[in-house]
């Protein structure tokens, strides 16, 4: 199992031992490997998760049985649901005991097969380094996704001369399908006439890096540029084509334009409802072509009118090449920008995009701390509100920069996936922006930013609330408030220092701004609470079921005098 | 098959009758799903079985495009029934006969198969039907 791992390029392994994987972890003591100690394994999976998304090759985790690989639910539940490339490995009981309730026996490959991209259980020690080949090459490749690997404790323990595949041969995988050439000609075709063009990129774009060839398109066609959340960054958003994310709370000028736009080039997205809202509402008027890898995702949620199946980074090369033979650099003064522009301007003065706030607030935190960052810097999240003001107010600028949960949506999800980030990424700086609900579904992270040294910042912007669950009850279930309010607990500066963190709270905007320069320039982890109101919502906000035209710009009362 | 059963749960499709066999000296296995649903749902469940990484191939037919046989072990009562009015009838063939019951079995569509069930009242003790087992007609060039 190591060398087969180590044969893979592993570096890392986010995990904890249990009965069932200890021959496994007796091995790894003479690799090189490093195993990094977590303190609950669905932690290990989120590290392991954004370890992939940064570096583009799978992370691994491991659990033994039982409750180790039921804890992996949600961090793989979370990988699947964005397409990160991801390696699980599981210790199981031994065969002959299988099926009989012993301890720590559960059924992983049951549990996990409807949220894994696939799952292998080897049944003997031959079968291994073919298992794990295979495991990386289907976690790695196609549309990315989470691969289960589960050893029974005595195949992990049995001794049989090995050898080791070059590579595997599965015959119903096919991670990659040739471009269909005449496609690429039409779509070309398509943008070359559409005067209301509109790009549309999302998280396959980072997953198959291809910002530079999205970008080269969007420069060519002078075109607008919006994302999905995922896609935050693919395209980077201080671009003067940059309109910015779409979506239940994307920015409203990005969704003003693509219910404009004539065309519509998407790239590596899934048309998900939290994006466009009523599908049958959404870019009315626009012909659609959709690029993905996955030929499933074709008029899923929205029909288009041209699918083009392949990876982006190879298609967006070709289409830039056909583009480049049909037209020359448009205009940046065409009649469609100005129009952008007049939308902008229009829109500048909506309620949400005011400071019309408190001195700690959400946007105003998000908006110092971008400017504070340097480009490269990681930004993960939890889920929340604090993460909604991100999408609004914190402009990504470089691709995989941006690490959140979105298709699953996973409160916990901010601290383990910064740890995770910095083990890909170890000379930038990483940054947890998290909500006080969030942080403490896996505070125990900072156990092993502590031991590993990882000089992680969190910020958390501390509502005392479950913050977007009390948005919709008071928005939508007429402030009948249940099960949202936290007393004054826990004491976030105390939490930290139980795990020998710096921890502070700040009072105002340049406490915070001298709180994150200090964390940046740390060696060590560290945690920044900030106090805000419970009754700031976020906005804009598409409400769940409605269109582009349904949008809220702020609260009741500023509505009524915008 | 775990994986294969899944996606079509995941749809809320009624699963109405499902075959599996070896095929092609034991490399492969054919599936057999009869389904309930309306032609969209159907292929969405289609596209996404050619996703899961152990099957090669999934298609989609309508009852008219594949030829389609059934096959049922009916157990009959020869208290009720004498033995020579079930060698008369002409669809089945008994397999298995003991002092107060025949095994019979029939092969043909779903429809024959509830049919001749159904002629055969209260004289039956207990069936065992296998599902529908299909392959797709050649289409006119």
């Amino acid at each position: 199992m190591v060398e087969a791992l180590e044969r893979e390029k592993v570096e890392y392994i986010f995990g904890m031992p249990g009965g069932a994987n200890l021959p496994f972890y007796d091995a790894l003591w003479d690799s090189k490997i490093k195993h990094v100690l977590v303190r609950h394994e669905q932690l290990g999976a989120h590290m392991a998760d954004a370890y992939g998304r940064v570096s583009r090759r799978a992370g691994v985790c491991s659990a033994t049985s039982g409750p180790g690989a039921t804890n992996l639910v949600t961090g793989i539940a979370t990988a699947y649901a964005d397409s990160s490339p991801l390696v699980a490995i599981t210790g199981q009981v031994a065969k002959a005991m299988t099926g009989k309730n012993g301890f720590q026996e559960t059924d992983v490959i049951g549990l996990l097969t409807p949220i894994t991209k696939y799952t292998v259980q080897p049944l003997s020690a031959a079968e291994i380094p073919s298992a794990i080949k295979k495991g990386f090459f289907i976690a790695q490749t196609g549309r990315p996704g989470p691969v289960l690997v589960d050893i029974p404790k005595d195949v992990q323990q049995e001794e049989v001369e090995i050898t080791f595949p070059e590579s595997v041969e599965i015959r119903g995988y096919r991670p990659s399908y040739p471009v269909d050439r005449q496609d690429i000609e039409r779509a070309a075709d398509m943008l070359a006439k559409a005067e209301k063009p509109v790009l549309f990129g999302g998280g396959g774009i980072r997953i198959s890096d291809a910002s530079l060839q999205f970008t080269a398109i969007a420069e060519l066609l002078m075109s607008p540029v919006i994302t999905t959340l995922q896609g935050k960054g693919t395209f980077p958003e201080d671009h003067p084509l940059s309109v910015g994310p779409i979506g239940m709370h994307g920015r409203a000028e990005a969704n003003r334009i693509v219910q404009e736009c004539d065309l519509l080039l998407a790239v590596g997205v899934r048309f998900s409802d939290r994006s466009t809202g009523t599908f049958h509402e959404f870019a009315p008027d626009a012909k659609i072509i959709h690029i993905d890898a996955d030929p499933t995702e074709f008029n899923k949620n929205k029909l288009v009118d041209l699918s083009i199946l392949g990876d982006a980074n190879e298609v967006l090369t070709l289409l830039y090449d056909a583009l480049l033979r049909r037209l020359t650099k448009r205009d940046d003064n065409n009649a469609w920008l100005k129009h952008l522009n007049q939308v902008r301007e229009d829109l500048k003065g909506i309620p949400a995009y005011k400071d019309s706030y408190a001195e700690l607030s959400g946007p105003k935190i998000v908006k110092l701390m971008r400017s504070i960052l340097p480009p490269e810097a990681i930004l993960t999240t939890g889920v929340g509100r604090h993460q909604m003001w991100c999408e609004i107010h914190f402009k990504v600028l470089r691709p995989r920069t941006w690490i959140t949960s979105t298709g699953l949506g996973t409160m916990g999800f901010g601290l383990p996936a910064a740890i995770g980030a910095k083990f890909a990424a170890p000379n930038v700086p990483v940054v947890d922006f998290d909500g006080d609900g969030s942080f403490v579904m896996t505070e125990q992270a900072l156990a092993t930013a502590v031991e590993e040294r990882i000089p992680v910042v969190s910020i958390i912007i501390n509502d005392r609330s479950l913050g977007m669950v009390e948005q919709w009850q008071r928005l939508m279930y007429n402030r009948r408030f249940i099960g949202i309010r936290f007393q004054n607990i826990p004491d976030f500066v105390k939490l930290a220092g139980a795990y020998g963190v710096q921890g502070r709270t700040v009072g105002s905007l340049q406490e915070f701004g001298n709180a994150l320069r200090e964390g940046l320039r740390s060696d060590q982890p560290s945690v920044i609470e900030v106090p805000v109101s419970h009754e700031e919502d976020v906005f804009p906000f598409m409400p769940p079921g409605k269109g582009v035209k349904d949008t809220v710009y702020g609260t009741s009362k500023e509505m009524a005098v915008f | 098959m775990f994986r294969v059963v899944h996606v079509v749960r995941l749809m809320r499709l009624n699963i109405e009758g499902m075959t599996l066999g070896v095929t092609n000296g034991g490399e492969d296995c054919r599936i057999t799903i009869t389904l309930d649903g309306d032609e969209a749902a159907v292929e969405h469940v289609a596209r996404q079985l050619v996703k899961v990484i152990d099957v090669l191939e999934a298609h989609t037919y309508s009852p008219e495009q594949v030829t389609a046989r059934e096959l049922a072990l009916v157990k009959i009562n020869t208290d009720k029934m004498s033995l020579s009015d079930v060698q008369k009838m002409k669809s089945c063939r008994i397999v298995d006969s003991s002092p107060h019951s025949v095994v019979v079995e029939i092969v043909g569509s779903a429809r024959e198969i509830d049919d001749f069930v159904a002629s055969l009242t209260t004289s039956v003790l207990d069936i065992a039907r296998t599902g529908v087992a299909a392959l797709p007609k050649e289409v006119p060039a």
